[in-house]
């Protein structure tokens, strides 16, 4: 490839400027003239029947201008996956926090009033929380018409399980549990909503998904997809949680009723209730291997908590059931997951989807396989590892894998081999690593690839068109960096509009760590179409051929005699003066080389290429207290090629952190049905003081599917994490942690029943 | 409720409300005066994102009635930098310390107050300050890096960023 000139550069994000001088409008930034506030009020039980509703007085206090509740709405079923969603509640409450009646008002305060004025006559039902709990016969039903709570099943099985168990030197067998966690944004899931005199309505919300969130929209509202519009403005992060969420469209019902734009903002307390946690997970996982640590078979079975609806959590569970077996080189896999509904908040995408929480299954397992095997962790790992050019268990074919330089260059860097035989008293170091995709072909059914249009004007300003999602992770710097380089200009000519439906191309959206080859792929084909169409004008001017012509820092050149050249600019005016004021605009696409997996079998090749990567942390347990704190971290990942190493470093932090917080203290805590700790008081995220210095290192195999050799980071930046520092955990105190969060008063106690320090 | 005249100079320009006296200093400042740099997250003071300088100290705006700030000189994100951007705006750009940007406002505030009070601080003091600042995108690594590299008398000391 020839010499980058902006790819592979770190560039500050094209928004920070904004962002840091406040400049920036977020979404809970936005107003319309004659705006309301909307608020929702929530089931204050888990399970409940609905009697009655009276929103009389509601209704008649001043300033209130719009009070809706089922009634109110089109009464359609609907659900981005499987359609068991209505925009409130019908005939019962299905959780705390389920969505009852909503008010407009002119201001917040009569808002709250008029919520407090709603009379709702409940007849509390019993309920379950547990997904175990909810598959035992007899078990409340949280949808009548599904028998045993069960929403969905999965299985896949590909080679002789039972008899290469049989046939394996050891075997793990043990039953781990991840547990409910809240993605905690920043900014809360908000959206504003506008209605024209036709009847269209216009949504501005902070959305991963746009499009598909469009598609589902508008059979909610019982409309066509052309009457409703979604603009995705800079929002507050999203880490998998903005996808579709009723809130949205309750901010467009209230919008139809009182005929005026509505702004619905949740409280932080309300966004724990009802926003989209993590999936938590019950596994069996049995594992084998032979002496020479050769994974023989894997065999688990896992049971998801859905939550009162299904989001994407049958998705997620299915993920959680074979994703990881194309890690290592395993042949002879088997996998049931049963995603079952609760009376808890609908579960559904959190960086990892699924994939993290089998990982940390999966390492963990291998962390007690390489025990009994007396094997090196990162031994084990090397010989198992999938390679460049393999084809995995499920028909994944792996283009690049850089999984063994990673183990290879995170073991080096941490000091690996030293600290593990070094052994000191409550202090341990432990690694872990994980596989990913870019892209998940069965996510969307009728594509999975990226597109994107790039316009020039007359005064040479680019501007890309994605349909994509940047939610903070930097992806529009990502994309602008690519079309640079492609159209070779400066970054500082290219901008990157917000995401409009009306405007953009139907981009999927950004999930499954898709953004960059996806997207990027898109935005890249884009803007070879714009650079031929303007290298046919610059070849013109210049006197020779289009394949003759070149443009590097904004000057269009020929090749052969680089004695003129016309500036980019002049080129881009020309062509505008030549077609009568259109401006070039290059369109293009990328048709991923994936399949849909078997429906049977499972097996196809979901995803174009495949990021690897391994951590490695080391904590301190405190033996009076059982306090974990982590005192070090290395993170080595195949990023394919890093477009912007900078915002790729700030991914793998990011992710780490997330996965800390994860690990040692994050947990969506239930009493009675209810959820305790719904806010930043009692549910902690990491501060800084809980976070080590993380020190990232890149490795760059170069994916042939990438556009300029890159991959994605977004997921597997979090996927190790938990095992890493789990196992660090096992290493300082001999202590298997089987359930997260780690919990201390338990660690302490499982320490004290080992009596004896296992590294004294 | 009976309304009540507040006078606050807010980045330096004076203002004269009349606001019932229930509304909290964040409201004021979003609302009326349309500063919308200053973020809500979590309305309990336990996210930072809101953090605003009251006479010079950084207070949670989301916790303070505006009443309370009745007579004081309020600095906003929006008048940190004044006509310039600030060195530590600068800073938090250059070194990767923002990306989804909601928390930067009220962490570069927080950031102000320290290195107004201690132009040299230590990585422990820098973390001591920004600790009720949550950032859920970055790890806090390079938010760190980016108020350490301002302190930091010497280039050398900076530290490089891939």
């Amino acid at each position: 490839m020839s010499q980058l000139d902006i790819v592979g550069k770190s560039f500050p994000q094209i928004a920070a400027r904004e962002k840091a001088t406040g400049e920036t409008k977020f979404v809970t930034d936005l107003v319309l003239p004659r705006m309301l506030c909307g608020q929702v009020l929530r089931s204050p039980y888990p399970h409940a029947k609905i009697i009655s509703i009276d929103t009389a007085k509601a209704a008649a206090l001043p300033g209130v201008k719009a009070v809706v509740t089922f009634q109110d709405t089109p009464k359609i079923k609907f659900g981005p996956r499987s359609e068991d969603w209505t925009i409130f509640a019908s005939d019962k409450t299905r959780f705390h926090g389920d969505e009852v009646a909503a008010v407009a008002a002119v201001d917040a305060d009569i808002a709250e009033q008029a919520l407090e004025l709603i009379r709702v006559e409940y007849k509390e039902l019993p309920y379950i929380i547990s997904p175990l709990d909810a598959m035992k016969q007899g078990a409340p039903l949280v949808h009548e018409d599904k028998p045993g709570n069960i929403g969905a099943e999965f299985k896949v099985e590909a080679g002789d399980v039972d008899r290469a168990m049989d046939d394996s030197y050891v075997v793990y067998e043990d039953h781990f549990y991840t547990n409910q966690v809240y993605q905690a944004y920043m900014e809360p899931m908000s959206a504003l909503a506008d209605v024209d005199l036709s009847g269209r309505v216009s949504i501005w919300t902070g959305t991963q998904i746009p499009n598909m969130m469009r598609m589902t929209y508008a059979k909610a509202l019982g409309m066509s997809p052309d009457n409703l519009r979604i603009v995705v403005p800079e929002y507050g992060g999203a880490f998998g949680g903005k996808m579709e969420n009723n809130i949205h469209l309750i901010a467009a019902v209230l919008a139809q009723k009182s005929g005026r734009p509505v702004k619905l903002v949740n409280t932080r307390h309300d966004d724990f209730l009802a926003g989209n946690p993590r999936v938590p997970m019950h596994f069996d996982i049995k594992i084998g291997a032979t002496q020479d640590g050769i994974l023989t078979a894997k065999d688990v079975k896992v049971v998801g908590a859905a939550g009162a609806r299904l989001v994407y959590s049958q998705v997620i569970v299915a993920t959680a059931c074979y994703r990881v077996d194309s890690l290592y080189r395993l042949k002879n896999v088997r996998a049931k997951g049963y995603t079952v509904y609760t009376n808890s908040v609908p579960t559904a995408c959190f960086r990892g989807f699924g994939n993290s929480q089998s990982t940390f299954v999966l390492e963990s397992a291998l962390d007690e396989l390489a025990i009994q095997l007396k094997i090196d962790p990162a031994e084990l790992r090397i010989k198992n590892g999938m390679g460049s050019n393999e084809t995995s268990v499920h028909g994944w074919k792996i283009g690049s894998s850089g999984l063994r330089e990673c183990v290879t260059k995170a073991s080096k860097a941490a000091n690996w081999s030293q600290k593990k035989n070094n052994k000191t008293p409550f202090k341990g170091i432990g690694l872990a690593c994980c596989n990913h995709v870019s892209g998940n072909r069965p996510f969307a059914r009728e594509f999975d690839g990226g597109s994107g249009i790039v316009r020039v004007g007359k005064d040479g300003r680019i501007t890309v068109f994605h349909g994509e999602s940047d939610m903070g992770q930097g992806q529009n710097t990502t994309f602008a960096q690519i079309v640079a380089e492609r159209l070779g200009v400066t970054m500082d000519m290219v901008n990157v509009a917000q995401v409009d439906t009306d405007i953009s191309p139907f981009g999927l959206g950004s999930f499954a760590t898709r953004g960059t080859l996806m997207g990027g792929n898109g935005v890249l084909a884009a803007a070879k179409d714009a650079y031929d169409q303007m290298a046919d004008i610059a070849a013109d001017m210049l006197n020779t051929k289009a394949a003759d012509v070149a443009c590097r820092k904004a000057m269009f050149f020929s090749k052969s005699s680089s004695e003129t050249k016309i500036s980019f600019q002049d080129i881009a005016s020309e062509a505008t003066i030549r077609h009568h004021g259109a401006p070039i605009v290059g369109t293009g696409f990328y048709k991923p080389p994936t399949e849909l997996p078997d429906p049977d079998t499972k097996k196809g090749n979901i995803s174009p290429a495949y990021p690897f990567g391994c951590q490695i942390a080391e904590v301190e347990v405190d033996p009076d207290t059982g306090q974990v704190s982590v005192t070090n971290f290395v993170a080595a990942h195949d990023v394919g090629r890093a477009i912007n190493p900078m915002a790729t470093v700030g991914q793998i932090q990011g992710g780490i952190a997330q996965g800390l917080g994860w690990t040692l203290m994050e947990n969506m805590a239930y009493e009675d049905g209810k959820m305790i700790n719904a806010d930043f008081v009692d549910y902690i995220v990491p501060s800084c003081f809980d976070i080590p210095d993380i020190k990232a290192i890149l490795v760059e195999p170069i994916e042939p599917n990438g556009p300029y050799g890159a991959k994605g980071i977004g997921e597997p930046a979090l996927n190790p994490t938990m095992a890493a520092i789990t196992n660090a955990i096992y290493d300082a105190t001999g202590v298997r942690i089987k359930e997260l969060p780690v919990n201390p008063q338990k660690l302490l106690a499982q320490i004290q029943k080992l009596g004896k320090h296992v590294k004294e | 409720m009976k309304h009540v005249r507040i006078h606050l100079v807010v980045n330096g320009e004076d203002y004269s409300l009349f606001i019932t006296p229930n509304r909290v200093l964040l409201d004021v400042l979003r609302e009326d005066l349309e500063l919308t740099g200053t973020k809500e997250g979590c309305g309990l003071g336990k996210c930072g994102a809101c953090t605003v300088l009251l006479d010079g100290r950084p207070v949670h705006a989301c916790l303070t009635l505006a009443l309370q700030a009745d007579g004081c000189q309020i600095t906003t994100i929006e008048g940190i930098g004044e006509k310039e951007v600030h060195p530590l705006q600068e800073a938090f750009i250059d070194k990767g310390a923002i990306q989804c940007g909601f928390c930067t406002p009220g962490m570069i505030n927080t950031a102000k107050a320290l290195l107004d009070a201690n132009a040299n601080p230590s990585e422990d003091e820098i973390k001591q300050a920004i600790a009720g600042n949550l950032c859920r995108c970055t790890g806090y690594n390079k938010i760190v890096d980016a108020i350490h590299s301002c302190g930091c008398q010497s280039e050398k000391e900076k530290g490089e960023v891939r």
